[in-house]
């Protein structure tokens, strides 16, 4: 075990952790004002959808395009977690159409 | 508590972690590839806790980068945390500080997308999120140390479209969320945001642009100020409710 890489992915942790901590210290006792409030509903919408797109439309390694076998999975998902509220279901029936219309286009 | 702990593990169980497993199990055949021997790699894990940036990690390891190029691309890899430390903020306020230290460890883009969707629906309790990210790192450790083991022996997991579901949690959360017209607002200008930044930069800058641009809509468009932020229970999580 090299001692230096250690001290280097010790360094990453603490990198890591100020990304993590600060604001949950520093937002976790104070009220915010309301326009700062409205900022942060709108949020989780904002982030998940831009960690879950570019995945879809742009991710690396596809032979086809994603549009092409990953977008109607993404449809498929959001309709199956609409109708039947279940994540689990939703999931597992994008996966499904994912993977067979990569096997038959790839 | 306890049955919240169990309800974020089995959450995390039924939808992200078998493809944190796979991916943790590819990371770990890298790693070995990378030059890691199985100490350092389990050592890496448990130091750096952060997936994408201990991919981004491993070509420039191998490439004998110095290592303030590695924590600081590791910051910058890591920066959308901040945003979604921030929306957790409210929800851990009534905790000690001990306890906001501890699990602040535990923000991670899988364990907030499932405490988001949860605390939509569900009265928002911590012991959720931290059963959720405790899941989350489990299975990001065994499979990293199993792919250590098994070095290069490993299968691809694009081939069984196990890397589609983690857009697919992500879709499935914003699908039974979004519900009024100021959300779809929202996560319109987030797609076309990200997936522009995405084009045109790589790397993971899409997240936290997006995020911060597409939530400034929240100011004009949002319900707003319930005025009511009373604890862990504030207003903060209402509007993403059904």
């Amino acid at each position: 075990m090299r001692p230096g890489l250690l001290l280097t992915f010790a360094a990453m942790g603490v990198a890591t952790y100020l990304t993590r901590a600060p604001l949950v210290f520093a937002l976790a006792r104070r009220r915010l004002p309301d326009w700062l409030e409205r900022y942060f509903a709108a949020l989780p919408i904002a982030l998940i959808t831009a960690l879950a797109l570019p995945l879809v439309l742009l991710a690396p390694g596809n032979a086809v395009p994603g549009w092409v076998t990953d977008l109607p999975a993404a449809v498929v998902v959001a309709v199956l977690a609409r109708r039947t509220g279940h994540l689990l279901v939703a999931v597992a029936g994008g996966v499904v159409l994912a993977a067979v219309l990569r096997a038959l286009l790839g | 508590m306890r049955a919240e702990v169990w309800a974020g593990a089995r959450d995390a169980l039924t939808t992200v972690v078998p493809s944190i497993v796979a991916y943790g199990i590819v990371w770990g055949g890298l790693a070995r590839q990378a030059g890691l021997s199985l100490g350092e790699l389990v050592a890496m894990c448990l130091l750096v806790t952060a997936g994408t940036a201990q991919f981004v990690a491993l070509p420039m390891l191998q490439a004998g980068a110095p290592a303030w190029l590695l924590v600081v691309t590791t910051y910058v890899v890591n920066l959308r945390h901040y945003l979604m430390a921030a929306s957790l903020a409210p929800y851990v306020a009534h905790l000690s500080r001990g306890w906001q230290a501890l699990l602040a460890h535990g923000v991670t883009d899988e364990s907030y997308a499932l405490t988001m969707a949860r605390f939509a629906t569900h009265r928002p309790h911590p012991a959720y999120f931290a059963g959720s990210a405790a899941t989350t790192y489990l299975a990001w450790y065994i499979g990293a140390t199993a792919g250590g083991i098994l070095g290069g022996r490993i299968p691809d997991p694009h081939r069984y479209g196990l890397d589609f579901v983690f857009p697919a949690v992500f879709i499935a959360i914003l699908a039974r969320t979004i519900q009024a017209p100021w959300q779809w607002a929202v996560a319109g200008v987030s797609a076309l945001v990200a997936l522009a930044v995405k084009g045109a930069l790589g790397g993971t800058w899409h997240i936290a642009l997006a995020g911060l641009g597409a939530s400034a809509l929240g100011i004009w468009l949002a319900p707003g100020g319930s005025a009511s932020t009373t604890g862990p229970v504030g207003s903060r999580g209402e509007p993403i409710g059904p």
